[in-house]
């Protein structure tokens, strides 16, 4: 297996080459009542028009792409495992799929209903369990043993996380005078990949995270100086980003990572509702948590000077038929 | 300059200078999903984007700005006084706030909740009104009242004009294009984007799309004049029950190739894709051009044809209605 062992700019120059022509370079789109409710100019990374319906798809590309490129004529027999809370399993079932090998996904049970079936939609095999840290990592290495498939990981893999990295590179030429860029924190990997290719090439330029409260692990491994995990997944609306910050984001996190900030449920809700009804998209509640960070008192008090903010809109798998009980 | 007697290819440009800057030269979208199912590459024009919500905006800034233009050496106080199901209503607010003119809307009850809620954000004078046969009454008091000026939302020549500018941008958008469908309810849209696209390639079919349960316009082709119901059709594509003009008749009925129709699942049908599959926030009206698009009909009528245009004409959708409005 050729992967790297870090993440740098140049193996996220490299996905950008793989990527190119399978991703969509997705749009950045202004609102006017967005940026005066926010006090600045915002610029939304629209990934939830990206393949599968979030930028996972861009890491769970590059490293199907470089996995099959190592194994050569093997390469049809390959199987992959991966846990997923959804949109890694939609990116890595799509990427499988296009690739023509066989995905076996593991999901906790409390996942959305459009994610699981989106993955099932592009062929892979889906196995339900607990939503806790230890359950889908027993589930997956039983589904490891019984088929003999590699493990992806979604937060640990280099090459998932570079993958991730290239919305960095597309940002940088997207938007004009960028002096910040915020997003959704779940595992780490996004914030990982961007904050790599960003700091790389404008160290200038403000990373940002943006966690719900009640799923907090990335601003309170900042705070208290060492990775700290939820035993039990907590609950918060935004699904996508229930999951624990993983050990490899973690070391990158303290050195290229400017600040965390936290907002509570309702307001991850209420920025939801604002560009599903100003900006008419389609958008899940993770998606808008780096939305609702920007809106926020702290931001305002602790990020105010920044004037152009790139925010990006992770991903817009949501059921919609329940949309009364999640908004 | 006064308000034009007639649409023709330059009044539609001219409309395009008035609006640029003013009104969003709205991208367009593609869906590899959807190619699959229509069997041919569609191109989705995003009026969902337009401000205001919908691409009613165009014809009513267009319509707004002559009108102050004309006004200037008077410097009379202007006042604008339209009737809608909905999203004239908010366009035309906006564009009399851009305009620096005092707009009054006229609207049914049971208009969209967030459509009346635009219509107020934008400092417009609601009047809401239990039936449409009350409306011309309500709109002839409020010119009492103010003086204002009446600007049909779908039969004013500056106003099919603003929209006709649509059919300009999907030229310039979309190469090789063969044809292009779109909602139609009072036939602005369709009168302004027909004549703008007939006059520069004549070649492109230019098709509208409606309920079954609202298909005046299909009718009105059929007998060869125009047709309207009696009574106001009931259907979940609640922006395009109303019957074509007398104004957009003479256009349709010269330059539309065709209309299709569609069941009200067909437009359910269309949202859920529309929704799930581009991510993009639009209303049952908004998605009729696309079950057209998706349907048997057009299929059958469609061979040959590989890229398809397809106006989203807006996405003011109550979000609480959103999952009833999916379920079939």
């Amino acid at each position: 297996m050729d992967a790297d062992n870090v993440v740098t700019l140049k193996t996220v120059q490299k996905a950008a080459d793989t990527l190119s022509g399978h991703v969509i370079m997705t749009p950045v789109q202004t609102d006017e009542t967005l940026d005066l409710l926010s006090g600045r100019r915002l610029y939304l990374k629209c990934e939830n028009f990206q393949k599968s319906g979030s930028f996972k798809f861009r890491g769970a590309y590059n490293a199907v792409s470089r996995l099959v490129n190592s194994n050569g004529s093997t390469a049809n027999r390959l199987e992959l495992v991966a846990g997923s809370t959804g949109n890694f399993a939609c990116g890595l079932a799509m990427a499988a799929e296009l690739h023509g090998v066989t995905a076996h996904m593991v999901m906790p049970d409390n996942s959305p209903e459009c994610k699981r079936q989106m993955a099932l939609s592009h062929g892979a095999s889906l196995t339900l369990c607990e939503p806790a840290a230890q359950e889908i990592a027993r589930t997956v290495n039983q589904v490891r043993d019984a088929t003999g498939a590699i493990f992806i990981s979604g937060a640990e893999r280099p090459d998932v996380i570079a993958g991730h990295g290239t919305m960095g590179l597309e940002l940088l030429r997207q938007v004009p005078d960028m002096d910040a860029v915020v997003m959704p924190v779940g595992t780490g990997g996004m914030l990982t990949g961007v904050s790599v290719a960003i700091k790389s090439i404008c160290p200038e330029i403000r990373v940002y995270g943006a966690e719900p409260e009640v799923s907090n692990c990335a601003a309170m491994s900042l705070e208290k100086g060492e990775r700290y995990a939820f035993p039990r997944f907590p609950q918060s609306v935004a699904d996508g980003l229930n999951g624990n910050i993983g050990k490899l984001p973690w070391t990158y996190m303290q050195s290229n990572v400017d600040d965390i900030f936290t907002v509570s449920e309702d307001e991850i809700k209420n920025a939801m509702r604002l560009v599903w009804e100003r900006m008419q998209m389609v958008i899940e509640p993770s998606g808008a948590v780096g939305v609702a960070a920007v809106l926020s008192d702290s931001f305002k008090a602790r990020a105010g000077g920044c004037k152009n903010v790139a925010v990006i809109l992770s991903g817009g798998n949501v059921d919609i038929d329940i949309l009364s009980k999640i908004l | 300059m006064n308000t034009n007697a007639e649409v023709t290819l330059q009044t539609i440009e001219e409309a395009a200078r008035t609006l640029a800057g003013h009104a969003i030269r709205t991208p367009v979208e593609t869906c590899e999903t959807l190619d699959l199912l229509a069997g041919r590459k569609l191109f989705f024009k995003c009026e969902n984007f337009q401000k205001s919500g919908a691409f009613k905006f165009r014809g009513a800034f267009n319509a707004v700005s002559r009108l102050v233009r004309s006004n200037e050496p008077t410097q009379r106080e202007l006042h604008v006084v339209g009737d809608s199901s909905g999203n004239y209503a908010c366009g035309l607010a906006l564009a009399a706030r851009l305009c620096g003119v005092s707009a009054h809307v006229v609207m049914p009850n049971n208009a969209p909740e967030c459509k009346k809620q635009i219509v107020l954000s934008y400092g417009a004078t609601l009047i809401q009104r239990e039936r449409r046969q009350d409306f011309p009454q309500t709109i002839k008091q409020v010119q009492e009242m103010t003086g204002a000026v009446y600007i049909s939302g779908s039969q004013n020549p500056d106003v099919i004009s603003g929209q006709g500018t649509m059919g300009l941008e999907l030229l310039q958008q979309v190469p090789d294009l063969d044809a292009v469908i779109m909602p139609v309810g009072g036939g602005g849209m369709l009168a302004g984007v027909s004549m703008a696209i007939k006059s520069i390639c004549p070649d492109v079919r230019v098709y509208g799309a409606e309920p079954e349960v609202a298909n005046q316009a299909t009718l009105s082709l059929q007998n060869g004049e125009r047709f309207v119901y009696s009574y106001v059709p009931r259907s979940i594509a609640d922006g395009v029950v109303a019957g074509i003009g007398p104004v957009t008749w003479t256009y349709i009925r010269d330059n539309v190739d065709d209309i299709f129709t569609v069941t009200e699942d067909e437009i359910k049908n269309a949202m859920r894709l529309v929704s799930e599959r581009m991510k993009l926030v639009v209303e049952p009206s908004g998605v009729v051009g696309v079950a057209a698009a998706l349907s048997d009909s057009f299929r059958a009528r469609a061979v040959g044809f590989k890229n398809v245009a397809v106006i989203l004409s807006g996405g003011n959708v109550d979000l609480q209605k959103l999952p009833e409005l999916l379920l079939m």
